[in-house]
């Protein structure tokens, strides 16, 4: 069964994850995080609004958080985007355009709203939950599960990935973070 | 008499110094000639995306200034990004609107409300530091240096004719992800 995460440790991978990706530098802000802000992971937005060494760009659309994402990783930076799963719908054409096609390395955290406790994701009622994996498959997107506190491990392993890879990869952040 | 695209982007790049540039849509292909091997990144296959991969050069590199040439049936497309600039307060951004009321590479069908829709009261009220229109040449050439180095985030509505080419009469120039790349590499090397 899949358990909530607890915010303060998506938090302090997530400052892990940045202190690895600039080889241990000390540096302000430590990454940045492009938000559409997501109803699923309201706990860790909520802890990141007081974080200093992380700084939040509050974004009006996907397709901005994209777009900016690229600037920020031509101009060498770190960047982790937090979406919801209507986002990545929302913003098909700028993954494809930017992530994909400009080899942009982009990680998404992707809240799947509404994701039942006691069903597989493709096995929901909810069309906005069940059709995310194949999405990403469909745009050959690598993502991964996020099913409890033992699955943080995969932020910075796919965020390393992104980064090998040059595109989009994705990590689904399964139950609401508490 | 409308301000011909070429002139301001001429005289654009002829004072920028080290800024870089991200030009969108019928600034593209004049801007290639014009700065044909530089600090720029364009804005093709996702429109309306030029003000917001601006917007993240300019966090990045804060000591360096990001112009934006964007369009206003580019802008239209993301509107939002207005608010989201002017939110994430950019000192070194300046981003100027070639405003032609048009979809210029489509046939020039009028882009919705034409030339009567005001981006400087929008752009005022989303929050930038200083939003103004320039529909005069020589105007714009006496203003161009406080444009580049006045605090951001900056908006220059500029009232221009249309450009004698667009990306689609003149096709070329490096794929986006090579652009992405050069740009990448040459900003690493400049530390």
């Amino acid at each position: 069964m899949p358990e909530s995460i607890p915010a303060p440790l998506i938090i302090d991978t997530l400052k892990d994850t940045f202190r690895e990706a600039r080889g241990g530098t000390a540096t302000e802000p430590l990454g940045w995080i492009l938000s559409v802000p997501d109803t699923h992971q309201k706990t860790v937005l909520a802890a990141l609004d007081k974080e200093r060494a992380l700084r939040v760009v509050t974004c009006a659309t996907e397709d901005e958080a994209n777009a900016i994402n690229a600037g920020l990783w031509i101009g060498g930076e770190p960047v982790v985007l937090m979406i919801q799963h209507a986002g990545l719908y929302a913003s098909v054409n700028t993954l494809r355009g930017v992530a994909m096609d400009g080899r942009v390395p982009t990680f998404y955290m992707i809240g799947l709203l509404q994701r039942e406790r006691d069903r597989d994701p493709k096995e929901s009622r909810h069309s906005m939950v069940r059709f995310a994996e194949p999405l990403l498959d469909t745009f050959g997107v690598p993502h991964a599960r996020l099913e409890g506190p033992d699955d943080v491990h995969l932020i910075p392993e796919y965020y390393r990935l992104s980064r090998e890879r040059r595109g989009p990869t994705a990590v689904l952040v399964g139950l609401e973070t508490i | 008499m409308a301000i011909k695209p070429e002139d301001i982007l001429r005289e654009v790049a002829a004072a920028r110094g080290t800024a870089i540039c991200v030009p969108t849509m019928t600034t593209s292909p004049a801007w290639r000639t014009l700065a044909p091997d530089d600090l720029s990144v364009g804005c093709s296959g996702f429109m309306g995306g030029a003000s917001s991969l601006g917007l993240g050069l300019a966090l990045a590199i804060p000591k360096r200034r990001v112009i934006v040439f964007d369009g206003d049936g580019s802008l239209l497309m993301q509107l939002g990004t207005l608010a989201t600039i002017a939110g994430a307060r950019p000192r070194n951004l300046t981003h100027l609107l070639f405003k032609n009321g048009v979809y210029h590479t489509s046939g020039s069908q009028e882009i919705p409300g034409g030339l009567t829709v005001d981006f400087v009261q929008m752009a005022k009220g989303a929050g930038y530091r200083k939003a103004y229109a320039v529909s005069d040449f020589d105007d714009f050439k006496r203003r161009l240096p406080s444009m580049l180095t006045d605090e951001g985030p900056l908006f220059v509505e500029l009232h221009t004719g249309l450009a004698d080419k667009t990306p689609m009469t003149d096709r070329g120039g490096q794929p986006f992800h090579q652009q992405v790349d050069s740009l990448h590499q040459k900003l690493r090397k400049a530390g």
